[in-house]
């Protein structure tokens, strides 16, 4: 059947242009892998669960929370602030130099809510999850990493 | 071009011919539409946290290495808003097929800078190099009617580059993970730390298990080291392997709800999608019910537009030439 079927064939540049592409793109790529980091994109390596966790080391869970002005603990999202719980972890080094950074969450929580009463206090809180023997014993401890207030 | 002679050239001619295998123009169209309009549900329902970041005030925004090179603007309510704009604007004209090249190219770029405004705020993900690379490459075909069954090697470098984009993500994925976990990488409790992290009800039981975790550390590694296998399996095998890819995920889905949605409609890259025709089964269920009603009884129906394309069953046909 398909040796019926006509082709519409590539001119021997279109051939080699793609040729040559495809290398380029493979040894960008292949570097990104072994030597690259993500900010490297689209060429960065497929680092996802990439790293090696202690069976016996604590599990961490971090949240970015705030006060209302009304007392309310209010639990900042990507949904109310547009910040990902993974992007406060990828800049938690910068919260933790700079606390008033956080800042950005509640202007961020106002613009998106203007309804809402205005954040008190915006805190960054890891939860660090006891794990012994690959298995959660149930017991946490928090600790808070950053805290602005207006 | 200095002439390249003897087995080097051989090498390099069957490389090209391989990456430029022709298929039928049929299936680069059906891809086409899938990928464009994938775009547009991505952008309105799947990632709404990218287009969030025009409310979060530009001192979170660290540009990604493209992004300070070219050099892109912060993000500003604008910023994100006209990129969404003509981001939408550009990916219904492209789902169409129609200026594959322009509408195509415009995706591409503004879907890129969608993906800088995205992951520029301290996370990347890693479940879309495969959708890139076919933004990128599906702009390099020109028109592609739905199913016309002549083969194009056009069409077929954009398809194998995006094949082997989806398979890099696996096989590659190995590597990160010795340059980052080391071989310990196997006997970790990495997904004990996801399911405690992003665990549903279903995968509490599992903690209990850690050996069916590291069970399922090795199993991964080796799926990923494996995954390239899928160019060299004969066409039944090469479909099995790829239900093989789609059932990791559905697994990975349910267990710690991530789904890697953008690498499953590059995925599609491996299927005969000239095959799925749901506008010309559309119309053909029509024309039967105006049948069935009686108005037209024994009179053939033609459907018009697209010829219908070879199924299993069906015979061989000839697309008519534009």
């Amino acid at each position: 059947m398909s040796t019926e079927t006509p082709v519409t064939p590539l001119t021997t540049r279109g051939r080699l242009i793609r040729l040559v592409v495809t290398v380029v793109a493979v040894g960008l790529l292949l570097a990104g892998t072994f030597w690259g980091e993500d900010d490297h994109f689209p060429f960065g390596p497929f680092k996802m669960y990439a790293s090696a966790v202690d069976p016996d080391a604590p599990t961490i869970d971090t949240r970015l929370e705030a006060t209302d002005a009304a007392g309310a603990t209010v639990l900042l999202t990507e949904r109310n602030t547009g910040i990902r719980r993974a992007e406060v972890e990828g800049q938690i080094d910068r919260f933790r130099a700079e606390p008033e950074l956080l800042q950005v969450a509640a202007d961020a929580y106002a613009r998106r809510n203007p309804d809402a009463p205005p954040l008190a206090e915006v805190r960054i809180v890891i939860r660090w999850h006891e794990v012994r023997d690959f298995t959660p014993t149930g017991e946490w401890e928090e600790e808070v990493v950053a805290t602005w207030r207006p | 071009m200095a002439a390249v002679t003897g087995r080097p050239r051989r090498f390099a001619s069957a490389v090209t011919r391989w990456l430029t295998e022709p298929v039928p123009l049929g299936r680069l169209a059906a891809f086409r539409t899938l990928v464009y309009l994938f775009v547009i549900a991505d952008v309105v329902v799947f990632t709404p946290w990218a287009r969030a970041h025009a409310d979060v005030p530009g001192e979170l925004y660290r540009p990604l290495l493209i992004g300070r090179l070219l050099p892109l603007p912060t993000p500003t309510p604008t910023v994100v808003w006209s990129v969404f704009a003509a981001l939408l604007v550009s990916a219904a004209v492209a789902a169409t097929g129609r200026l594959p090249r322009l509408a195509g190219t415009a995706v591409a770029l503004l879907y890129l800078e969608w993906m800088i405004i995205a992951f520029s705020y301290g996370k990347v993900d890693h479940d879309r190099f495969g959708l890139l690379v076919a933004l990128a490459v599906l702009a390099t075909v020109g028109r592609a009617r739905h199913g016309d069954s002549t083969r194009s090697e056009a069409a077929g470098w954009a398809l194998r580059a995006t094949q082997l984009a989806v398979v890099a993500t696996y096989f590659l994925a190995a590597f990160a993970k010795l340059r980052w976990g080391g071989l310990e990488w196997l006997t970790s409790a990495t997904l004990t730390w996801a399911i405690i992290r992003r665990g549903t009800f279903l995968t509490e039981p599992l903690l209990q298990a850690p050996w069916l975790l590291i069970a399922a550390q090795f199993g991964i590694v080796a799926f990923e080291l494996l995954s390239p296998l899928v160019f060299v399996l004969r066409q039944r095998w090469r479909y099995a392997a790829v239900g093989l890819f789609y059932s990791f995920h559905l697994v990975s889905f349910v267990t710690i709800t991530i789904s890697f949605l953008p690498h499953l409609v590059a995925m599609t890259s491996f299927l005969p999608l000239e095959r799925v025709r749901p506008v010309v089964w559309a119309r053909r269920l029509a024309s039967r019910r105006e049948r069935a009603g009686g108005g037209a009884a024994g009179h053939p129906v033609t459907v018009t537009g697209d010829p219908p394309v070879g199924g299993p069953g069906e015979s061989p046909h000839r697309a008519s030439p534009q």
